[in-house]
């Protein structure tokens, strides 16, 4: 009995090939090559795909073995461009430079901000205030810590002692 | 009179003939994968032809930015390529080598490319007892360019690796 052959899965194969070609081109410039995974393994999904559909079919394969070939090897190439990268970041000490920046640029906002700020005190027991303010000058910072040690300010602030 | 009329018959015939060889070659590119992505692969490279032409390097207003020199900072070989194409095709060539020392190459490989689907597409059609081989020619000179083209880029991948 002779064997029933149709083209399904061929325009898969066409598909795969066309992505695999460009995936291929792009994966060997240094500028796009990282991104050339992206059609690479839609390249891959669409040969595999395409390969099952012939499988079930019967139908010719050749393309989609050479679509499927071509994007495992752009996409191992582009994929090795991370590693590229990586290196050439490492040797430019670019990365940790950049997040050391980062966090020295946090650290300085963080303390500008907390000068910049009108911080108050409040300190509230039994109904008796103590404000302190940041803001205020430094006399009056004085004046109330004297205040405070002299005892003049009405609040009992010891800790009894247990008997 | 008569003369006349059968003018007439003779172009009527010669264009159903027309016709149907339009037909023909209609069908022949449906059944042959090999047609139908020399076709696309060359409308891919005049896409890229096109966009070397409408962005300018005066403006400097590409769209497709280094991800290479964004993520390192450092410059990589095919940086400038852009520029280079719309150089070259600007007739700026000097200019065009000094943004990338390779947008030469591999700008000849596109058009070499672009010759070479428009050409052995001619071929495949005109000869079809030669398929097999024509496409063996094909991939073989294809990948010889693609290694002239690319050789320096691939270097500097591997260089890293």
């Amino acid at each position: 009995m002779e064997e029933v052959k149709n083209d399904s899965g061929q325009n898969l194969g066409i598909a795969a090939l066309i992505t695999a070609i460009i995936t291929f081109v792009l994966s060997v410039i240094p500028c796009v090559g990282l991104i050339a995974i992206i059609p690479g393994i839609i390249a891959i999904v669409l040969a595999s795909v395409g390969l099952s559909q012939a499988a079930r079919n019967n139908s010719p394969r050749g393309i989609l073995v050479a679509g499927l070939i071509i994007a495992i090897i752009a996409s191992l190439i582009s994929f090795s461009q991370v590693f590229v990268a990586g290196k050439l970041a490492h040797k430019a000490n670019k990365w940790p430079g950049d997040i050391q920046n980062i966090v020295n640029d946090v650290q300085d906002n963080v303390v500008k901000q907390l000068e910049d700020a009108n911080i108050s005190i409040k300190i509230e027991s039994n109904g008796d205030k103590v404000e302190i303010n940041s803001n205020s000058s430094k006399k009056d910072k004085e004046q109330t810590l004297e205040e405070l040690e002299k005892g003049n300010n009405p609040s009992n602030d010891t800790i009894p002692k247990k008997k | 009179m008569r003369n006349w009329k059968r003018e007439i018959i003779l172009l009527m015939t010669l264009s159903l003939r027309k016709n149907n060889s339009g037909r023909e070659y209609g069908i022949r590119f449906k059944n042959e994968p090999y047609l139908i992505i020399n076709i696309i692969l060359a409308g891919i490279i005049l896409l890229i032809v096109l966009y070397s032409r409408i962005f300018s390097p005066e403006k400097n207003n590409y769209p497709v930015v280094c991800i290479h020199e964004k993520l390192t900072g450092e410059p990589c070989a095919s940086c400038g390529l852009s520029h280079s194409f719309s150089l070259i095709l600007r007739g700026r060539i000097k200019e065009a080598y000094q943004w990338n020392i390779y947008g030469m190459r591999v700008f000849l490989f596109f058009i070499s490319q672009l010759f070479m689907r428009i050409i052995f597409s001619w071929i495949f059609i005109k000869n079809p007892g030669i398929h097999k081989q024509l496409i063996l020619f094909d991939i073989s000179g294809s990948l010889i360019i693609f290694l002239m083209a690319f050789i320096p880029f691939i270097v500097f991948i591997f260089k890293w690796l």
